[in-house]
């Protein structure tokens, strides 16, 4: 028996929940797909992945660090309190968990932690959503993760046709059934998740780690790189995408305010330095060092892919420059010497 | 004042920085340190010494660093960037070179001004593996900055390394970083040879003139047993690279740092990424034979 809650609940079961936190639901703002906070005119949509990912409920696309004043010689630093207070993302995708998860790599681990990601995923409970209908752009499958549960979600959703399915897994989640089963949400059902329909979009990304390390110099980068644009539009709406510069944004002579904001390998300026060197000149390098960083550089460092195949940067791109065909195409290339 | 180099209450007669200042918040968040002392070392170089206020009041270093590690230094209002850092007890030691914005104004300020320092950050010179051999230092321009902390650490350690070798350029005698201690400090200092050369003679200069590559061809220095210790413009890193291997030198026994534009210095922001490494975190200290195995994009 499962614990779930019919479908006609949804609106009470968020209701509820949005007394409680800040709850972040995937829903249609201003035209634009996004998790979003909910509120009473809110339509939230579970039925298809959003286009921006909700990697802007932990790792906010402008986030404020520290106020800093100067006047004369004299200079104060007051850090921003990291905290957004208790967060709950409702109907993650597995591969938006799967991008957590390697934000949660980066952010968290090797010697050093980012206060500012670290204290709103610490606040934040994550529910995922089984997929019963993969978008025709979506191949999470061949990127390791299982898109009918998400093992590191804090409480999961499975589509049973008239209801849906809730199954706490860490205390958080505990803490979340347990508020809606008080609320008189929940009911038991013996009905089986809907299976996960087929994926339209086929691509096989064994070896690609392995491969790829003998590829730096390989002529199809200089193919790839050709019709990209460096508009950064992939990196932007990608869940596992994590760079971000630290600048000032002044508010008058003697004060203003330190900023940590989105941004991507893709721009020109990214990695330029003092007296004009740049380790990556042209458009080849940086198209290089996305694909490489995903494929490549984050498998070798953290142990896990950092495409979770949620399919976003082949909707957007504006040119097509596709993972899938790149992963496909290194899969095929001959390497010499 | 116990610290002679320390004139911050002769400038600004209120306390330079408070306890809380000194506690180390987050590593994004800067610590609120003063310039003490600076020092003029060329005519775009200067040396800044920083420091915080311990819990007796006096002047401490914000925090210690090893040989070859970086510190963040930022000037509110105008920018943040990182340098290689030598401490001392009740300071931090900083030479920038001005080449931009930040740098600039970082020039134009004066003794006992506020600014933000965050650190350590970087690995730093293995100097226990570095004991009981001979050690070359080549050094191009500012780059005799992060080689001067490993200077300090071996003469300050004389009796675990052999025998000292300095080979150190610049452009003009003008141009030369650290003169005290090129020509004062080091040549007292028992089995440490010291080497200058400049691009460009002048009438300030009796030395030899010449670039470094082939200064350090013609004083060709023994490999046996030596740990090489490189830092300097990329241009003349790649043709001391080519002496060097000429002379003998194993990858493993070159040791150099690399310089990659960086925003965290806390292996985040992604900035200084190269393969699988970052250079704040897994460097800026690489040895050769290491760099072989990166993708050469630096
Ligand atoms: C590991 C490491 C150790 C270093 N050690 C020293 C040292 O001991 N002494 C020293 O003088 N310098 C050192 N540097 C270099 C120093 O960080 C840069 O020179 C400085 O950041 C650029 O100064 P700026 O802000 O004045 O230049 P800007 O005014 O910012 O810019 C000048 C040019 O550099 C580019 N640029 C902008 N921001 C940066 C940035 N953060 N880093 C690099 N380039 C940038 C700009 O696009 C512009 O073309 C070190 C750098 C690294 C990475
Ligand atoms: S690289 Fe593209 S498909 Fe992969 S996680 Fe990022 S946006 Fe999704
Ligand atoms: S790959 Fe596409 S989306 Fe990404 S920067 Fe290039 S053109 Fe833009
Ligand atoms: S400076 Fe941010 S990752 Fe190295």
């Amino acid at each position: 028996m499962l614990k779930a809650f019919p479908k006609d609940k949804l609106t009470a079961v968020l209701d509820t929940l949005a007394k409680q936190a800040t709850l972040w639901v995937p829903s249609v703002v201003a035209s634009v797909s996004r998790f979003a906070p909910y509120g009473p005119d809110r339509e939230v949509q579970l039925g298809a992945n959003t286009v921006m990912s909700p990697k802007e409920a932990l790792f906010p696309a402008t986030e404020k660090i520290y106020e800093y004043s100067a006047y004369g010689i004299d200079g104060e630093f007051t850090p921003v309190d990291p905290s957004v207070g208790p967060q709950i993302l409702f109907g993650l995708r597995s591969c938006d968990m799967q991008g957590i998860l390697c934000l949660d790599d980066v952010f968290l681990t090797r010697g050093y932690v980012d206060d500012y990601y670290a204290k709103k995923r610490e606040e934040a409970t994550l529910v995922t959503l089984g997929c019963v209908t993969p978008g025709p752009d979506c191949f999470c499958y061949a990127m390791g993760v299982n898109p009918a549960e998400h093992e590191a979600s804090d409480a999961q959703l499975f589509d049973l046709g008239d209801a849906y399915g809730i199954v706490a897994r860490t205390a958080k989640g505990e803490a979340l059934v347990s508020a809606l089963a008080a609320a008189g949400l929940l009911v038991e059902s013996n009905k089986a998740p809907l299976p996960t329909g087929d994926f339209v979009l086929k691509v096989d990304a064994e070896g690609i780690t392995e491969k790829l390390q003998h590829m730096f110099d390989h002529p199809l980068w200089d193919a790839f790189s050709r019709k990209c644009l460096n508009c950064g539009a992939c990196a932007y709406i990608c869940p596992t995408c994590h760079c971000f510069d630290i600048s000032d944004k002044k508010r008058n002579a003697h004060c203003g305010v330190k900023i940590k904001c989105w941004d991507t390998c893709m721009y020109a300026e990214y990695a330029l330095m003092a007296g004009g060197h740049n380790p990556r000149p042209s458009k080849k390098e940086r198209v290089r060092q996305r694909f490489m960083h995903k494929l490549r550089y984050f498998p070798e460092r953290y142990g896990k892919l950092q495409c979770t195949g949620c399919g976003r940067c082949i909707a957007k791109c504006p040119v097509n420059l596709e993972i899938t065909d790149v992963i496909q195409q290194v899969r095929e290339a001959k390497i010499d010497g | 004042m116990a610290n002679p180099t320390n004139n911050v209450n002769a400038a600004n007669p209120q306390p330079v920085a408070t306890l809380d200042d000194v506690k180390r918040i987050n590593p994004l968040v800067p610590m609120k340190a003063r310039v003490t002392r600076i020092i003029e070392e060329t005519s775009d170089v200067k040396t800044f010494c920083v420091s915080t206020i311990g819990e007796d009041g006096q002047p401490v270093a914000p925090f210690r660093t090893g040989p070859g590690q970086l510190a963040m230094l930022s000037l509110a209002g105008v920018g943040e960037a990182m340098f290689s850092a030598t401490d001392a007890p009740d300071h931090l030691q900083i030479s920038i070179k001005k080449v931009g914005l930040l740098t600039e104004q970082l020039h134009e300020i004066c003794e006992g001004q506020t600014v933000g320092i965050r650190g350590p950050y970087g690995n730093g010179f293995d100097m226990e593996a570095m004991k009981g051999k001979n050690v070359l230092f080549i050094g191009g321009g500012i780059g005799l900055a992060p080689v001067r902390s490993v200077v300090r650490y071996c003469v300050d350690h004389r009796e675990d390394y052999g025998n000292l070798h300095l080979i150190y350029g610049a452009r003009t005698y003008d141009d030369l970083v650290f003169k005290y201690d090129l020509f004062e400090t080091w040549p007292k200092v028992p089995d440490f040879k010291v080497s200058v050369t400049v691009d460009k003679g002048d009438d300030n200069w009796k030395g030899n003139v010449g670039f470094v590559p082939a200064f350090i061809e013609q004083l060709h220095p023994s490999p046996e047993n030596t740990v090489c210790i490189l830092c300097g413009p990329p241009i003349m890193i790649k043709f001391t690279l080519g002496v060097l291997n000429k002379l003998g030198f194993k990858p493993e026994n070159v040791i150099t740092t690399l310089e990659m534009r960086m925003k965290c210095g806390i292996g985040k922001c992604g900035r200084c990424n190269i393969g699988s490494c970052f250079v704040c975190l897994d460097g800026p200290v690489f040895s050769l034979a290491q760099l072989k195995m990166l993708p050469n994009e630096y």
